[in-house]
């Protein structure tokens, strides 16, 4: 009881990464050949200002994609939408679409938490 | 006719205007996981040739928790340092050890995690099954070559904390 207290209290004292949706959809691109799917991210670490994009296949190996960039800018308290896009023959392998939080050097001060969320394409 | 312009003119005058609105549905759709970062951890030194979280080594375990908002539909995996992020030019090699356990959780039923957890190699697996907030400590150490001293200067590693949809 005194735990969610504490979290009602201090709500803004930590710091979060946040993805949705939980299981995103693959739609056809009006680009012949390419697939896209869209997730959100929410930066409330303020910590942390960039994300790396990565997906995977189901045994964890690393697929080609194709987007603004691999690693995105959010700033603190900021959300952006994030297109992916893969080829078609990739449609079926796609199994995981993550981000992970990207430490600058000079802002590890001592040892850091790296963050990833996995949303999962079904 | 003189009553009836009367009767139409009152009925223009005092005509209860009808309303009508939408009443709208707004909904967001949040996040399921999230993970957040509670206590940075902190090396302490209790040999020349040792790093160690560990607070009877003058260390701090990294603390973070993670919020899962729907029940059975998350996995999370935690790895502990295998390598620095920055430190000195080191020579020799560094031997890793690491833990992840569970330091506190927001509902009696969390505390089977501990007794389910998958571990392989650096690397531990909670398969979220309950709704709430799970709290982690991650402890870190590494060994320095064969009695040899670590480089002065800083040295930082990073714990990788993932949420992974079943």
């Amino acid at each position: 009881m005194l735990k969610y207290f504490a979290m009602l209290l201090f709500p803004l004292s930590c710091a979060a990464h946040e993805q949705t949706p939980t299981y995103p959809e693959l739609k056809y691109s009006y680009v012949e050949g390419l697939s896209f799917t869209t997730i959100n991210v929410f930066n409330r670490r303020d910590d942390v200002k960039y994300f790396a994009i990565q997906v995977f296949d189901e045994e964890w190996k690393k697929i080609d994609f194709g987007g603004v960039s691999r690693v995105v800018f959010i700033d603190y308290l900021d959300k952006k939408d994030i297109d992916i896009y893969i080829k078609d023959q990739d449609r079926g392998r796609i199994k995981y679409v993550c981000t992970k939080s990207k430490l600058l050097k000079e802002d590890v001060k001592f040892q850091a938490v790296s963050s990833r969320i996995c949303s999962k394409i079904k | 006719m003189f009553n009836k312009k009367y009767i139409t003119l009152a009925a223009v005058l005092f005509a209860v205007p009808a309303f009508s609105a939408d009443v709208q549905i707004t909904g967001t759709v949040q996040s399921k996981c999230s993970i957040f970062t509670d206590i940075q951890g902190v090396y302490g030194s209790p040999l020349p040739n040792t790093l160690s979280t560990a607070p009877e080594d003058g260390g701090v375990d990294p603390v973070f928790r993670i919020d899962v908002a729907k029940a059975g539909y998350y996995i999370a995996k935690v790895t502990t340092p295998t390598e620095f992020t920055s430190s000195p030019a080191l020579t020799d090699s560094v031997t890793w050890t690491g833990s992840v356990s569970i330091s506190e959780v927001s509902d009696a039923g969390m505390s089977a995690y501990e007794t389910s957890k998958v571990e392989y190699e650096t690397t531990t697996e909670y398969d979220l099954a309950i709704a709430g907030t799970t709290w982690f400590k991650a402890s870190s150490k590494a060994e320095y070559g064969v009695d040899k001293s670590l480089p002065a200067g800083s040295y930082r590693s990073a714990v990788t904390v993932e949420c992974v949809a079943k």
